[in-house]
This record gives structure tokens, C-alpha cells and sequence, in this order.
């Protein structure tokens, strides 16, 4: 193989996702991006690809990105793999970007492949901390073997360096950073090398409803399969402390509550005040997603139940009888407004 | 037409059954029985569905060390036509750039029309290696699959793939690269003639690095990305104070400032 010169490669690249609204990890990860180019001084670059996408590449220049490069095309509309992957692949190679950040979500964790492979980049999944080291060599943090571990991904000889980071760990990205900081960033419309005509795929219907983000919520109530489809003892105590519904992924896949408001490793990262477990077993897989809650109350009627473990509080009992008590005992006692 | 379905599957340590080296307070994966990657269970039923439906032949394919062939042998007694363990010292190391990259090749040797696979691994759970494989053969694919309808008239896949608040309906041209969302298509049990015959009479193909002509393109040499440093996370600190009347959660629910 011949080794590649890591010193062509510059500037720290975050993909915007766009479907009608953008993806709220974009702006998280541009905010966290910042803290990098902080210490490299690259350039912090957006990237906006969609269709009549301008108001976009502007927020993203709002928010503290230093450029924004446009891909504005009809074929981006809706998202496919194939015209994503071959856009963002000739710009990378164009280019040269030294790191790309891509949010976690299905889309990102789709194309994020098309592009690391055609151009041998390295690819760290389901990253839940960045950091660079004085080398600019990315150290991309994931949880492994269902959080027990925390592995640091490096690249040394490779470039970019690609990571799909999980939705929902890091702050989102101030709306008025640039006002505040008075920087001034520039707005560049590339070309688009995608032509309908090669597309591999096509799709055929998207539905869409607006969808949750548990990931601000101060409380929580979450359920698992205990629940046996009947959400209301749950949503009842979810209204009486002014919580937000979560899910195990035993019932996103159930169809019981949508995959919006799935906690875990393959959903969404959570640390409420209050985060309180009906009827959920306490698979590693879900732990991981919440176990960063302030305090962890568990119902559950199997006294062996491992989400015990990662509760402050737990309580041996059908959760058909748990749930309405509590909910009645805090309606009588009054809550107080979640602090904001 | 019939289609030549391929499945790829992973031998994993058991996540339920992997403790903490209490000396050296790492991952104890050695000692953990190694069993099927739970969700290649779900792809090797959306393949023997599509077979049903469209005809053909379910391939089976893992690359892993030559104790892999059991869960070849599951996925046969499942009811599979074949399968072919790729296995050879050269893949030591590989991140999933060289691993797609063999998988891709198998695939295209197989002479594929749609390759399965699971939504991710449980030991390295990156879901990269469908995209992966679609990448390295210029494929479509089809991620988080929930259902598949297969139109094989006009040698298209359609998939309903699950998407955050929702679903879409993507077509994708032959050949495709399919990653089926876990928990999806409940795996049939294994008959019991097709089981005795996996575990007495059956016996994988075997492939090496360069039966598939990527001796030189795989292992740690060629993989971009390395493991740096490996921190065991200190297990957050709970109270596991159970409590025997649902009034005792009064006072937790008190100091959190959630009632008053
Ligand atoms: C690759 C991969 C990724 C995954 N990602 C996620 C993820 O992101 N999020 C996630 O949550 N899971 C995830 N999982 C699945 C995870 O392993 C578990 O299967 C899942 O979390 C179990 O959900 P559960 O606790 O709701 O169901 P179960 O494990 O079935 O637990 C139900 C619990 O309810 C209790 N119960 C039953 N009836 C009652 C009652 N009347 N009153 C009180 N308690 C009752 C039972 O004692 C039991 O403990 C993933 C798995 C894999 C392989
Ligand atoms: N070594 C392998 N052999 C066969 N299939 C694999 C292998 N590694 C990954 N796969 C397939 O790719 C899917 C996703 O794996 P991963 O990208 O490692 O999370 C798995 O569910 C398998 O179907």
C-alpha cells in the first residue's frame, strides 16, 4: 500500500441532516465539532445536502460553522444511499477533509459507508465522545460490549477520519453563536456529480410524523414489555410528574410507542432528573442509554430483575397495581414545575 | 427467475455470558460461549421468506475462525441450501473495511442477487458492514429493513425501512445488499431431520483469502481504523435500595424536587 500524506488533509467537516427539518445531532454535533478546531485550528465546515436548502446552510453558518458547502440538487430529495454517498464521496475526495462528523441516526449510519469505503477512510460507529490529540488524530470514544468498556478509535495512517457520533449526547449548537461572536462565515454552492439517471434506487413513500426528542426531557417515564400493550398506567404517571414517555426497544418493536422515544444503544441517550423503569428487565442494551439519569426509580414484579442493579430505588410489585398508587400519591402531594 | 439469496452470519461471544477478568478488570470475552450473532437469526428467516416466495437458493457465509462452521450448521438446520466459511489467518485484525471487503467478494464469487445481513453485530455492533459490502460492489442496499416485497419481474427488492418517526418504501435494483432491523421476521425453528443432517452429514465450503483473490487486501495492514485504548467505565453508582411500599418513593421523588 502506498502511505498516504496526512498533511493534504484539513478542516473538520459536519453533515447537516435534512429531511424537511434538520436533524437535531447535526446541531450537536457542530457545537462539539467547535471544541476540535478550537485545538487544530482547522476550519469548522458544514455540509448541506438537499434540495432548496439555502435557509439551512444559513442557520448553519448562525451556529458557528465557519463554511457551509451546498449540494443542492432534486435528486437528494428524499434521502437515498446511493446519490448521498457518491455526492459526499467526490467531495471528500475533492477536498480533503482531515475528520467528518455524521450524526448516528438510520440516515447517517446508512451512507456513512459509501463514503468510507470507496475512499479507505476510517469509520468509528456510534461514537459518544471526541477528542483530537496534538497530532489531530481523532480519538473517537464508543462504548463496547454494551457499555462495560469504553474503546478509543484512532486512525493514524487513513484519511478523513469518518465517526458517526449517537444523537443526543453533546448540547446542540447555539442559533446565535455567529451574532454573538460576530464571525462571519461563507456560503459555497459546489457541484453536484449525482445524476438521476445512475440512481440504483428509488423510493416509493415516506412517512413521516414530526418526531419526540426524549433526549431534553427532565423526567422520565420509560416502559418495557411488562406493559403488555396497555400504555395507560404509564401515562398516567407520566402526566402526573410532567414526564415524558419513553420505551424499551421490546416495545418499539411491539408497535406500542414510536421508535422516537426508544432509549438505548440503538436509540436514544437520556439523562433526566427522574427516570423511572416500568416494567423493563434492564438489558444491557437498554442501560446504556439511560444510565446517565440523576436518580433511577424501578417497578418491576420480578425481584431478580436486573434493572434493579442500575436503580436507586426500586420496588418489587406488579406495576398494574404500582403505577396508579404512585400516580395518585404524587397528584395528592403536588408536583413541583421541572426547573428550566 | 430465481434469486440467489446469500446470508452473512457472525459468531459472537454470548453478551449474557461475558463477565470482568477480575484481575485484569477487562471484558472476559474468551470464556464466553460463542453462539450466532442474535440478529443474523432475523435475516436467515427474511431469506428463507424470499425464497419461498421468489425461489432460488439460501447461501450462508461467515468469515471467522474454523469453529465458526456451527453456526453454519444452525443456519442449515434452519432450513439453507449451503454454506461457506471464509476463514483464513490473513483476515487477523480486520476493521470492517477489509471484512465487507471479503464478504463482497463471496458475494459476488456466489454470484448474489440479494445479500442479507443482521442491523449489527452484539461484539462490534458498527452496522457497517451491509453498507459495506453494497460500497466495495457499487450495489444498492436497503437498511433497517422491516418487510420485504420482492418483484423479482423486474429484478427489484422493495423494503419498508424503518426511519426516526417513521417508515419509507425504498425500491432497490438486483443486485442489493439488505441489513434487516432487529426483532424483525421471527426466525422459524430448525426441523429436526434438517438439524440431524447439519450436525452429521453436513460440511461448509471452504474459502481462504486467496480463494476470493484479496490476499494482499485484508487484516490489520489495510484496516484504517485501530482500537487506541480500552478504559473499563466505572459502573455509575446506584443505591439498589429496595423499597416496600410504594409511599417509601415518596422521599426519593421529595429530594429530586419532583413533588413537594
Ligand atoms: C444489537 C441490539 C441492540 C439493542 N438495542 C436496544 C436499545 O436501544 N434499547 C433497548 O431497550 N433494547 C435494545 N436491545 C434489546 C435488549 O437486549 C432487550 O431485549 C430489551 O431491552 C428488553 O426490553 P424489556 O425490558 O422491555 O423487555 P423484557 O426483557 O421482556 O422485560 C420485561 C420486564 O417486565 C417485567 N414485568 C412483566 N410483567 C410485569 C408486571 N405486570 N409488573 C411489573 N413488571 C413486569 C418482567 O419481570 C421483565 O423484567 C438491543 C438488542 C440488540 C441485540
Ligand atoms: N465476519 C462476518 N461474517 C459474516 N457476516 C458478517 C460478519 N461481520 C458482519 N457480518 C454481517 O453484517 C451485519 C452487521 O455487522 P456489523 O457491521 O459488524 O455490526 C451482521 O449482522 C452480519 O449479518
Amino acid at each position: 500500500m502506498t502511505e498516504l500524506d496526512t498533511s493534504e488533509y484539513a478542516d473538520v467537516w459536519v453533515f447537516v441532516e435534512v429531511h424537511d427539518d434538520v436533524m437535531p445531532v447535526s446541531w450537536e454535533l457542530l457545537a462539539e465539532a467547535k471544541t476540535l478546531t478550537a485545538k487544530t485550528g482547522d476550519d469548522l465546515v458544514a455540509l448541506v445536502i438537499g434540495e432548496d436548502v439555502d435557509g439551512i446552510a444559513e442557520e448553519a453558518l448562525a451556529r458557528g460553522a465557519d463554511r457551509v458547502l451546498v449540494a443542492d440538487d432534486p435528486v437528494f430529495e428524499p434521502y437515498r444511499a446511493d446519490p448521498y454517498g457518491a455526492q459526499f464521496r467526490a467531495m471528500v475526495e475533492a477536498r480533503k477533509p482531515s475528520i467528518v462528523l455524521i450524526g448516528g441516526t438510520h440516515t447517517g449510519r446508512d451512507f456513512a459507508g459509501r463514503v468510507a469505503v470507496p475512499t479507505h477512510a476510517g469509520l468509528t460507529a456510534d461514537v459518544t465522545e471526541i477528542d483530537v490529540d496534538d497530532e489531530g488524530i481523532l480519538q473517537a470514544r464508543r462504548p463496547a460490549f454494551g457499555g462495560d468498556i469504553l474503546a478509543t478509535i484512532v486512525c493514524e495512517d487513513h484519511r478523513p477520519q469518518m465517526a458517526t457520533i449517537r444523537p443526543g449526547v453533546f448540547e446542540a449548537a447555539d442559533p446565535n453563536y455567529a451574532c454573538e461572536t460576530t464571525l462571519e462565515g461563507s456560503i459555497e454552492r459546489v457541484e453536484v456529480v449525482v445524476d438521476e439517471a445512475d440512481c440504483i434506487s428509488e423510493v416509493l413513500e415516506r412517512v413521516v410524523d414530526a418526531t419526540a426528542d426524549i433526549t431534553e426531557a427532565e423526567r422520565i417515564v420509560a416502559v418495557g414489555a411488562g406493559i403488555e400493550g396497555d400504555l395507560e398506567p404509564a401515562l398516567e404517571l407520566a402526566e402526573a410528574l410532567d414526564a415524558e414517555l419513553a420505551a424499551t426497544r421490546a416495545v418499539v418493536d411491539e408497535g406500542w410507542v414510536d421508535g422516537a422515544r426508544q432509549v438505548g444503544q440503538t436509540g436514544k441517550t437520556v439523562r433526566p432528573d427522574l427516570y423511572v423503569a416500568v416494567g423493563i428487565s434492564g438489558a444491557i442494551q437498554h442501560v446504556e442509554g439511560m444510565n446517565k439519569s440523576e436518580t433511577v426509580i424501578a417497578i418491576n414484579d420480578d425481584p431478580n430483575a436486573p434493572i434493579f442493579d442500575h436503580a436507586d430505588y426500586g420496588i418489587v410489585g406488579d406495576l398494574f397495581d404500582v403505577c396508579p398508587q404512585l400516580t395518585e400519591l404524587v397528584q395528592e402531594r403536588g408536583i413541583l414545575e421541572v426547573a428550566r | 427467475m430465481t434469486w440467489t439469496i446469500v446470508v452473512g452470519v457472525k459468531q459472537v461471544p454470548d453478551a449474557d455470558e461475558v463477565g470482568i477478568d477480575p484481575d485484569t478488570g477487562r471484558l472476559d470475552r474468551a470464556n464466553a460461549p460463542a453462539v450466532m450473532n442474535p440478529p443474523d437469526r432475523n435475516a436467515l428467516e427474511a431469506a428463507l421468506e424470499l425464497r419461498d416466495t421468489v425461489g432460488g437458493s439460501v447461501l450462508v457465509i461467515t468469515m471467522g475462525p474454523p469453529n465458526a462452521t456451527i453456526v453454519l450448521e444452525e443456519a442449515i438446520a434452519m432450513g439453507c441450501d449451503d454454506a461457506v466459511l471464509v476463514s483464513d489467518r490473513a483476515f487477523a485484525g480486520s476493521d470492517t473495511w477489509p471484512t465487507s471487503l471479503t464478504l463482497a467478494r463471496a458475494a459476488e464469487t456466489l454470484e448474489a442477487d440479494v445479500v442479507l445481513c443482521g442491523e449489527e453485530t452484539t461484539d462490534s455492533s458498527t452496522g457497517q458492514v451491509p453498507p459495506g459490502i453494497a460500497a466495495h460492489n457499487g450495489w444498492a442496499q436497503l437498511t433497517y429493513a422491516e418487510e420485504l416485497e420482492p418483484q423479482p419481474d423486474e429484478g427489484r427488492l422493495v423494503a419498508r425501512r424503518d426511519v426516526e418517526g417513521g417508515y419509507e418504501l425504498v425500491a432497490a435494483q438486483l443486485p442489493v445488499v439488505v441489513a434487516v432491523a432487529y426483532g424483525e421476521f421471527d426466525p422459524r425453528p430448525a426441523g429436526l431431520h434438517r438439524k440431524i443432517f447439519a450436525e452429521n452429514d453436513f460440511e461448509p465450503r471452504e474459502w481462504t483469502a486467496a480463494d476470493l483473490d484479496i490476499e494482499d487486501e485484508v487484516g490489520l495492514d489495510v484496516s484504517p481504523t485501530a482500537v487506541g485504548t480500552m478504559e473499563t467505565v466505572e459502573p455509575v453508582e446506584r443505591r439498589s435500595e429496595l423499597v416496600d411500599s410504594v409511599n417509601a418513593l415518596l422521599e426519593p421523588l421529595e429530594e429530586t424536587e419532583v413533588v413537594g
